[in-house]
């Protein structure tokens, strides 16, 4: 239908097509387990996935009562109009993916490992604009590669439990990876602070960033 | 007794004429007809469009398409593969295994079927997404024991006890 993507790679000319045929990995993710505190506030927090739709995580995070939203970055990317190769999403672009409303402000932000698959140009734009729907206290998640090559599609995770994340990796066809370091990501995500940092021996290096101020 | 009935010489002495009047009794009176089983539905086949809301008391399966809302709150209600909704859609269960851009309010659950798409909102204390399935949107879950105990939200109408069920809270509102 029109108005969803198929989830194609935003590099095709890189991507052989090839799945991948292994199971899920399960690494054990110590921001999921922090960024669960936030969870346990007992108000009911407003979420935004970055993911696909994955209903394991929605049925996890249904115990919370948290309000989900769930929009694909990275499908949304892909489907740009045009293809959208070799070619930077603008402003414009972060704009329309994500209308802004004034009734909606995000506690939580869970952007799983999509940010790999901006340029860092378009990083900027995205947190410029996802800043409008931050407030203080706003807890981003972030899984970022120190690798240099990537799986050409970005892996989808599940929840598995409180401490687990099962890695999804659905191509074996690579990319390469923006590696984002503390420094940029200092500089990308002004009036942030990281909150906690983790980085696993996989090569995944996982974020919890905090907006800074008085919480509301 | 039993054993007296069974010793009766000729239980069913009719002639084969016998059944001649039953063909020519009386029909049946109308409080006799079957009713509507509970497991029947109704359907909207795949050739049919309705522009217009729909309401009803029995559950729907929509193979056609459908531009208007589908407001079915006690009733389960169906998108099959090749069902098209433009529009909100209330009902206790609702499936979606073809596509819908609007709204769906559940009462007790929305199921998102691997075929299924949505663009919109879902509200309802228990939602499924399928592998595969595609959605945009926000979904809206109430713990599912807080959902019983909890009170209106703010600004809510007020909820009669047994009746909290947030597709009902935000349809009536």
């Amino acid at each position: 239908m029109s108005w969803f993507s198929s989830h194609g790679s935003r590099d095709k000319k890189k991507e052989h097509r090839p799945t991948a045929e292994t199971e899920p990995q399960i690494h054990r993710s110590l921001a999921l387990t922090a960024l669960l505190e936030e969870f346990r506030r007992g108000r009911k927090l407003q979420v935004l996935d970055l993911g696909p739709a994955i209903g394991s995580n929605v049925e996890f995070l249904s115990q919370f009562g948290c309000k989900i939203y769930i929009e694909d970055l990275y499908a949304a990317l892909s489907a740009r109009a045009g293809g959208g190769d070799g070619e930077e999403a603008g402003p414009e672009f972060f704009a329309e993916f994500l209308p802004r409303s004034e009734a909606v402000s995000f506690d939580v932000v869970i952007a799983w490992d999509t940010w790999n698959y901006l340029t860092r140009k378009e990083l900027g734009y995205f947190l410029k604009h996802l800043a409008l729907f931050c407030q203080p206290g706003t807890v981003i998640f972030s899984l970022i590669s120190i690798l240099k090559q990537i799986p050409a599609q970005p892996i989808r995770f599940r929840i598995v439990d409180e401490q687990n994340l099962a890695y999804d990796v659905r191509t074996t066809a690579l990319r390469p990876a923006p590696r984002f370091a503390p420094a940029d990501l200092n500089d990308l995500l002004r009036g942030f602070r990281v909150d906690r940092s983790f980085l696993l021996r996989h090569g995944i290096q996982e974020y919890l960033f905090v907006k800074e101020g008085e919480r509301r | 007794m039993a054993w007296k009935r069974d010793d009766s010489p000729n239980p069913q002495p009719e002639p084969p004429a016998a059944p001649r009047p039953m063909t020519s009794a009386p029909p049946p009176p109308p409080a006799a007809e079957p009713t509507r089983r509970p497991s029947e539905r109704a359907t909207i086949g795949p050739s049919i469009f309705i522009k217009g809301d729909l309401a009803g008391e029995e559950d729907l399966v929509i193979e056609g398409r459908v531009e208007g809302k589908v407001d079915l709150k006690q009733h389960n209600v169906t998108i099959g593969k090749n069902g098209r909704v433009k529009a909100d859609v209330f009902g206790r269960v609702v499936t979606v295994e073809g596509e819908v851009d609007g709204n769906v309010f559940a009462q007790e659950q929305a199921v998102l079927r691997q075929s299924g798409a949505v663009r919109g909102n879902i509200t309802s204390p228990r939602v499924t997404l399928e592998d595969g399935s595609r959605f945009k949107g926000s979904i809206d879950m109430e713990p599912k024991d807080l959902g019983r105990a909890s009170g209106p939200a703010p600004g809510g109408p007020r909820r009669e006890p047994g009746t909290e069920a947030p597709a009902n809270r935000i349809a009536n509102a």
